[in-house]
């Protein structure tokens, strides 16, 4: 018996463009059909949301998807992909300005939000203006004495100290300006007396300066801060000169190891420093000796080096530093380009593997505070994770390798100008669609691009769950070596062609590239498995994850989810904060009891050895596969691959 | 129920002193969950939440010893239902039943065997524990004299079979200060052998082949009378019931914490057997499957040195990673000329080197240098894949004798450490392959031309 | 006094039963449990585990005098030799193709052919057949067998991730089952089950081997993989709970303790008895920690495992 299929008028505004078409069409086909173009990149499978149209009257069947807002719903918005035809329906196609919000709601990406856990503003450091009583015969004090005697009497401050080049300008500074003189004040409340550092003749004007500095294996950032206000003046960042060393802080601990290696590990790192500094100087027109405090963050093995300190044994088991709780020092010691009388603080690390910039992360990201079960992660050079909640911190370190900083990767190159950050593979051509980093042409793939391109590659079935290419599948669908092709390391997949990119080469990504990163996102995902399961916790019970680092700034949490980087949890819960490290140095200078926290944060957290850990092997080859052996651990992933059919 | 390192770290003073000599209190409260460091290191603690902690800690399976303290054994204690999650801690004691019936002579002899019998298995030293003295005469008085004959010939823990407690009290007279196993109490006779037990301060088997509620009725009344080391002799006469006894058992215990059957069990494969080999394959199963204790009617070299090496191999720490011998491994029939590539001996990255190279159509050695199982990044890390280290391979297995080249590849990943090789093996050629394994078959195309 | 409360788990998965034989063959169904190994007092135990028995496509040159003065004259051809293994007590003929391998002969499709025809002629029990365990030429050689053998559901082995497309196609074009082969490795054993489901070999049409290893050689870590690849299989979880095999014939008498007569320690033992001693104890342990097919050489390492086997699953 054959039934009657009705049909029903689909009409377009603003263009008045009308079709009809049968029951139970798609309105992807309507508007095919009535010759407008929407946006599917995926494909037409309700994954990227680019196809959006708002329904101004009639019925439709829609089908619920994660890509709309309960609000859009609520507006009218369907995806056109995945919306069928059951009225006559009249539909509003998207301006060009709606299109354009859509393809950067539909980015995905983390957006930084620093955070700040309400130190209050306290520096270790004060100025102060001081009329020093001239001597006479009758009161003949010296000219240390007497200066101690004016802060005491003036400023309440008892017994300060003074050591050899305050004393040294002394004599000068106090006659110069016939006995006025400005004094900068150390005092970081810990007990000791306070400190005169330096003394200027007069009435000294201009901001106090101070720098937060974060050492990175990579980059060294540094933040100019006025004392006197709490506010940032300026960020510098260079890579850090170790790097013609190693890459990696292995490597460079063996470069260390070699005859006068340490000390010119050491030496390229101040110099990377002072360079800054004098950056800075010119381009604020300070004398770097006006700079009269610095905080330091960075990780142990950088602090190692930073110091002068023997690093061998922290690579070695078990893994043991020298120290992490460094002393205060003075900038002269160590020939970094400020006052050579100023402090540095180096807050303090955990373990060989988890530093002062982890320690800084929990710091700035008020994580110690947190009531809820928190999960921090840093991903740089190497992996760091925190796991806990004001009651309880754990960590660990994962080595991760430097993949998703574009090392070892034959495309690969970092989040900078020109890098593929986001891709898009049409699930029926398979062809890709990429962004970049700002303008001009494609110059490789950044972090974030692998792990979109990886996402897009196991969704639209060009690998497959153990990242290995369905040549026959793909050869099914396009010409053969067109998109997918042997190379010399074995089949990959062109992202952008020769002609298309800025290098005149085409931009792959390689079999060979995504076993490294399926074993890097794995060596990540397994280490915060084992360090929830060690303390009891499941880790979809986590109700914040704070990603600091380097890493992140592009990173769709939907894609990290799909390659099973990320906990399959809900996208809100996910937030970048940009480099923690650098905000907890700053955190430790304007306030002195953001100092003090950071010595309770570095004592509190448990640290995790996972080589020591016995379940971590058995993690991680669980984690060695798309998105994970255990599929049951991200339901979100399997739900999409039911839906496209690919069990 | 065993506590996990939050829920004991709720009980600790939370002052990350370091008296206990970890860095902080959560991380003594993950040792404490292992079980690697006792509850009472803390100096801290508060007497409510040391009881709390110490009655959540305690053993859900009574650690029961027998012997004399030189050669003494101790079953029980275990922590776990399968050898997966930790390591089974107390191996069952394996010893010879002896028939207090036969021959005083035949008898000295198989003591003699049994006692002098050591077998070396990776180093360790394998041998059976003990006798049981089967009271088949009926007759109190040879019974307690093969005892003290036994006893007197040997330092093996006893174990003493009557249900008569007048044969059993004649043979403790002898031997009771060696500690033996009173096997066993019943229905009958419980009463007398508990003061028995009591007496002599001997651990009790209780005798309950009909099933576990009777079984766990006697244990009760025992532990009332004062005796609490005890062990069970559950129905274990066939590989069905063994299985699903000794399972249950131990379910019990570590499931429902279930004290009236929280003890070791004593198992006797012969008794039922027909064969030697019968024997043989309940006895094993009965290794695996929870036995504390297990009798054999048979001593033969041929019979104990497998049933040791089942032991030894079901006792190992389950999570040691699996480790490649170090060794140099032909893959696909290698000539003299064919390539050596160098890796590490953890099993997976073997695994993966031997596999990419089996199927890249090049013959090769493969020469797996010890790294204490550990992969290659890892190891090089960690200072256990150098140049030094790989070197003594390449001396220590001969490398030089099965080849006419001095050539080796080394995984591109340490190409570093070609420098530092070259020194330590003057003469050779220290190739640099691909950093990954999967990269072998084209590399060895491209650069391996004989 | 109450009666103690046995504590009985509550397993929600179960293991999946693959159908082997068929079609003029004796077929037979193997997994389908629902509990541990032998657990009666917990779950169902539908189909025992059965014997496979090692046939191989030409004489053994490696066999110790103890197997080759068992099997007899039958060694020189598959036929006789699967026709002598029936009569030890083989369930299932387990026909190892190893001239195939480029160092034992490097025979092809035709002669792989042969070899199967003739075993599947001699017996009407299941068959398994094995290649040379060498990827590219396992493609070559089972899928030969495959075609002598369409429809009567054969297992064909060793499937690996390498090869796992073309030895699915082959059983879903002829209908037969695989065995998929990993190296003592839980998640790996997972992940090719993934592999085969997802390039659409039904998951009922897989046997896993989770690499044998025998007594003093490994054995506690196959033990252990096959406990927890059990475990996750009751628990409900699909991609582990295929039945599984254990080599055990070829990997204990491989070991210097059962092929060894002199020069070794006197506290070794009796050498017959010892090697015997190593078989069964290697499957025993084997079947206790979840092996659905158990392979062995030795007549009466058969027969005795064959009654234990009986005791085991016996009702009651």
């Amino acid at each position: 018996m054959s039934q009657q299929v009705n049909t029903f008028e689909v009409k377009f505004l603003p263009s008045g463009k009308r079709v009809a078409v049968p029951e139970d069409s798609l309105l992807l086909e309507a508007a095919n059909e009535a010759g407008i173009s929407l946006d599917t990149p995926c494909g037409g499978q309700g994954r990227c949301g680019r196809c959006r149209v708002k329904v101004d009257s009639g019925k439709v069947s829609q089908q619920e998807s994660h890509r709309l807002t309960k609000q859009q719903i609520a507006e009218g918005w369907v995806l056109a992909c995945s919306t069928r035809v059951v009225d006559d329906v009249v539909i509003l196609e998207p301006t060009k300005k709606e299109r354009e919000q859509v393809v950067v709601e539909t980015a995905d990406t983390l957006t930084e939000t620093p955070l700040t856990c309400g130190f209050t503003f306290a520096p270790s450091l004060q100025r102060i203006h001081l009329d020093v009583p001239p001597p006479s015969l009758e009161d003949a004090a010296n000219d240390v004495d007497r200066v101690k005697r004016a802060l005491a009497s003036q400023h309440g401050i008892e017994h300060a100290r003074l050591e050899l080049p305050v004393i040294q300008k002394l004599a000068a500074a106090l006659r110069q300006k016939n006995w006025e003189v400005t004094v900068t004040i150390f005092d970081d409340k810990s007990g000791g007396p306070a400190e005169v550092i330096n003394i200027y003749p007069g009435k000294k004007k201009g901001p106090v300066l101070g720098l937060a500095v974060d050492i990175g294996t990579t980059n060294v950032v540094i933040d100019l801060v006025d004392l006197a206000t709490g506010r940032i003046l300026d960020r510098a960042s260079e890579r850090n000169k170790q790097i013609i060393r190693g890459e990696d802080v292995i490597s460079r601990i063996y470069y260390s190891e070699k005859g006068k290696g340490l000390l010119e590990l050491q030496n390229l790192v101040i110099e990377t420093i002072n360079l800054l500094i004098n950056d800075l100087a010119k381009k604020h027109k300070f004398s770097p000796d006006e700079v009269e405090d610095m905080v330091v963050a960075g990780n142990t093995i950088m602090l190692h080096f930073f110091l002068g300190l023997r690093a061998k044994s922290l690579r070695e088991e078990p893994y043991v530093p020298t120290l992490i709780d460094f002393p205060l020092l003075k900038a002269g010691q160590l020939g970094v380009k400020i006052n050579r009388n100023a402090y540095m603080y180096c807050i303090p690390a955990v373990a060989a593997y988890v530093g002062g910039d982890i320690v800084a992360g929990v710091l700035s990201s008020c994580l110690y505070q947190s009531e809820k079960l928190t999960l921090f992660l840093d991903i740089g050079t190497n992996g760091e994770i925190v796991l806990g909640n004001a009651d309880w911190l754990v960590s660990c370190a994962c080595s991760a390798g430097p993949a998703f900083e574009g090392a070892g990767v034959q495309d690969g190159m970092r989040a900078t100008e020109g890098a593929i950050e986001q891709v898009r593979i049409n699930s029926n051509t398979l062809e890709p669609e990429v962004s970049i980093i700002g303008s001009g042409k494609p110059l490789g793939v950044c972090g974030s691009g692998m792990i979109a391109a990886l996402s897009e590659m196991f969704l639209t079935g060009v690998v497959n769950k153990s990242g290995k290419f369905n040549v026959d599948f793909v050869q099914g669908i396009m010409k053969k070596n067109s998109r997918v092709r042997l190379g010399d390391h074995r089949y990959e997949y062109v992202l952008v062609t020769a002609k298309e990119s800025g290098t005149g080469k085409d931009i792959v990504l390689t079999e060979v590239d995504i076993d490294n990163l399926i074993r890097v996102k794995g060596s990540i995902y397994s280490g915060m498995a084992v360090l929830a399961r060690t303390v009891g916790v499941d880790l979809n019970d986590v109700e914040e994850v704070l990603i600091g680092g380097a890493f992140g700034k592009h990173v769709s949490a939907e894609q990290a989810i799909i390659i099973g980087l990320l906990p399959d949890l809900p996208w809100n819960k996910f937030r970048y904060l940009g480099n923690t490290s650098a905000s907890g140095s700053y955190s430790a200078l304007i306030s002195r009891a953001a100092r003090d926290t950071s010595r309770e944060i570095g004592r509190k957290i448990t640290y995790l050895e996972l080589i020591a850990d016995t379940s971590y092997m058995n993690e991680l080859t669980g984690a060695i596969f798309l998105p994970h052996t255990d599929i049951a651990r991200f339901p979100s992933v399997k739900q999409i691959l039911e839906k496209t059919g690919r069990q | 129920m065993a506590l996990t390192g939050i829920e004991i770290y709720k009980f600790l003073p939370k002052t990350n002193c370091k008296k206990c000599n970890f860095p902080t209190c959560l991380a003594f409260a993950m040792k404490v969950a292992q079980k690697t460091v006792d509850v009472s290191v803390c100096p801290d603690l508060s007497p409510e939440s040391k009881a709390a902690l110490e009655a959540a800690g305690r053993p859900p399976i009574r650690l029961v010893t027998i012997g004399p303290d030189a050669k003494k054994v101790e079953v029980g204690n275990e922590t776990v239902l399968f050898r997966h999650e930790k390591t089974f801690f107390h191996p069952p004691a394996l010893m010879v039943r002896i028939k207090d019936n036969e021959p005083l002579e035949s008898i000295e002899k198989t003591v003699a065997e049994v006692s002098s019998y050591s077998v070396e298995r990776v180093g360790i030293d394998m041998a059976p524990n003990g006798f049981a003295i089967d009271n088949l005469s009926k007759d109190a008085g040879t019974f307690a004299k093969v005892a003290a004959s036994v006893a007197g010939k040997s330092e093996l823990p006893l174990v003493l079979m009557s249900t008569d407690p007048a044969a059993m009290e004649a043979a403790l007279e002898k031997v009771g200060g060696n500690r033996p196993l009173i096997y066993g109490a019943n229905a009958e006779n419980w009463e007398k052998m508990a003061q028995l037990a009591a007496k002599y301060k001997c651990a009790l088997a209780v005798i309950g082949k009909d099933g576990l509620d009777s079984l766990s009725e006697l244990t009760e009344k025992i532990t009332k009378a004062g005796v609490e080391d005890l062990v069970l002799a559950p129905n274990t006469a066939n590989l069905s019931d063994s299985i699903n006894t000794l399972t249950q058992l131990r379910r019990l215990a570590f499931k429902k914490a279930f004290k009236p059957l929280g003890y070791p069990v004593i198992t006797f494969p012969g008794a039922a057997s027909k064969s030697v080999e019968e024997e043989a394959i309940l006895a094993a199963q009965q290794i695996g499957k929870y036995a504390g204790i297990i009798v054999l009617d048979h001593f033969t070299p041929a019979l104990f040195y497998p049933l040791l090496t089942l032991r030894l191999n079901i006792y190992t720490d389950p999570q040691k990673h699996i480790q490649v011998t170090s060794a140099i491994y032909p893959i696909g029939s290698p000539k003299e000329t064919s390539p050596v590539c160098v890796t590490t001996n953890f099993s997976l990255t073997y695994f993966s080197v031997a596999g990419e190279l089996e199927s890249s159509g090049f013959p090769a050695w493969l020469l797996v240098c010890d790294t204490e199982g550990l992969s290659v990044l890892t190891a090089w890390a960690a200072g256990k894949f150098d140049a030094e280290r790989i070197a003594k391979a390449v001396k220590t297995l001969n490398l030089a004798e099965k080849i006419s080249h001095q050539k080796i590849i080394l995984p591109g990943k340490v190409a570093v450490l070609r420098g530092e090789l070259e020194d330590e093996l003057k003469g050779w050629d220290i190739m640099i392959g691909p950093p990954e394994a999967m990269d072998i078959g084209s590399y060895l195309k491209q650069m391996w031309k004989n | 006094m109450a009666p103690v409360e046995l504590p009985v788990e509550k397993w929600t998965g179960k293991i999946k039963e693959v159908k082997l034989g068929g079609n003029g063959r004796k077929s037979m169904v193997i997994g389908g449990e629902t509990t541990l190994p032998f657990l009666k007092f917990e779950g169902v135990l539908p189909n025992k585990p059965v014997i496979a028995v090692e046939v191989q496509d030409a004489p053994p040159k490696d066999w110790p005098q103890a197997l080759v003065s068992a099997y007899g004259d039958a060694l020189k051809d598959p036929g006789e030799w699967a026709k002598k293994a029936l009569s030890f007590g083989a369930e299932i003929i387990y026909l190892r193709l190893k001239s195939a391998h480029p160092e034992e002969g490097n025979t092809g499709a035709a002669e792989a052919k042969k070899a199967v025809a003739k075993v599947l002629e001699a017996v009407d029990v299941p068959v398994i057949v094995i290649g040379p365990e060498v990827p590219e030429k396992d493609n070559e050689v089972l899928v030969a067998a495959s075609e002598v053998g369409k429809g009567q559901r054969l297992a064909l082995g060793n499937c690996v991730e390498k090869n796992h497309r073309t030895i699915a196609a082959t059983c879903i074009a002829d209908g037969h089952v695989a065995i998929a082969k990993t190296p003592i490795e839980i998640n790996l054993a997972k992940q090719l089950n993934i592999l085969l489901c997802d390039v659409g070999l039904a998951a009922d049409s897989i046997i896993m081997d989770p690499t044998t290893g025998s007594l003093g050689y490994g054995l506690e870590y196959t033990y252990s993989v096959m406990e927890r690849l059990r475990i996750a299989g009751l628990m409900g979880d699909g991609m582990p709970s295929m039945p599984m095999l254990c080599d055990v014939g070829e990997e204990s008498w491989r070991q210097k303790e059962s092929r060894v007569t002199t020069g070794v320690p006197e506290t070794w033992g009796d050498p017959a008895e010892r090697a015997i001693n190593w078989e069964i104890i290697t499957a025993i342990s084997l079947l206790n920690s979840g092996a659905n097919i158990i392979t062995l050489r030795h007549p009466k390492t058969i027969e005795f495992l064959k009654n234990s086997i009986a005791q085991l699953t016996q009702a009651g």
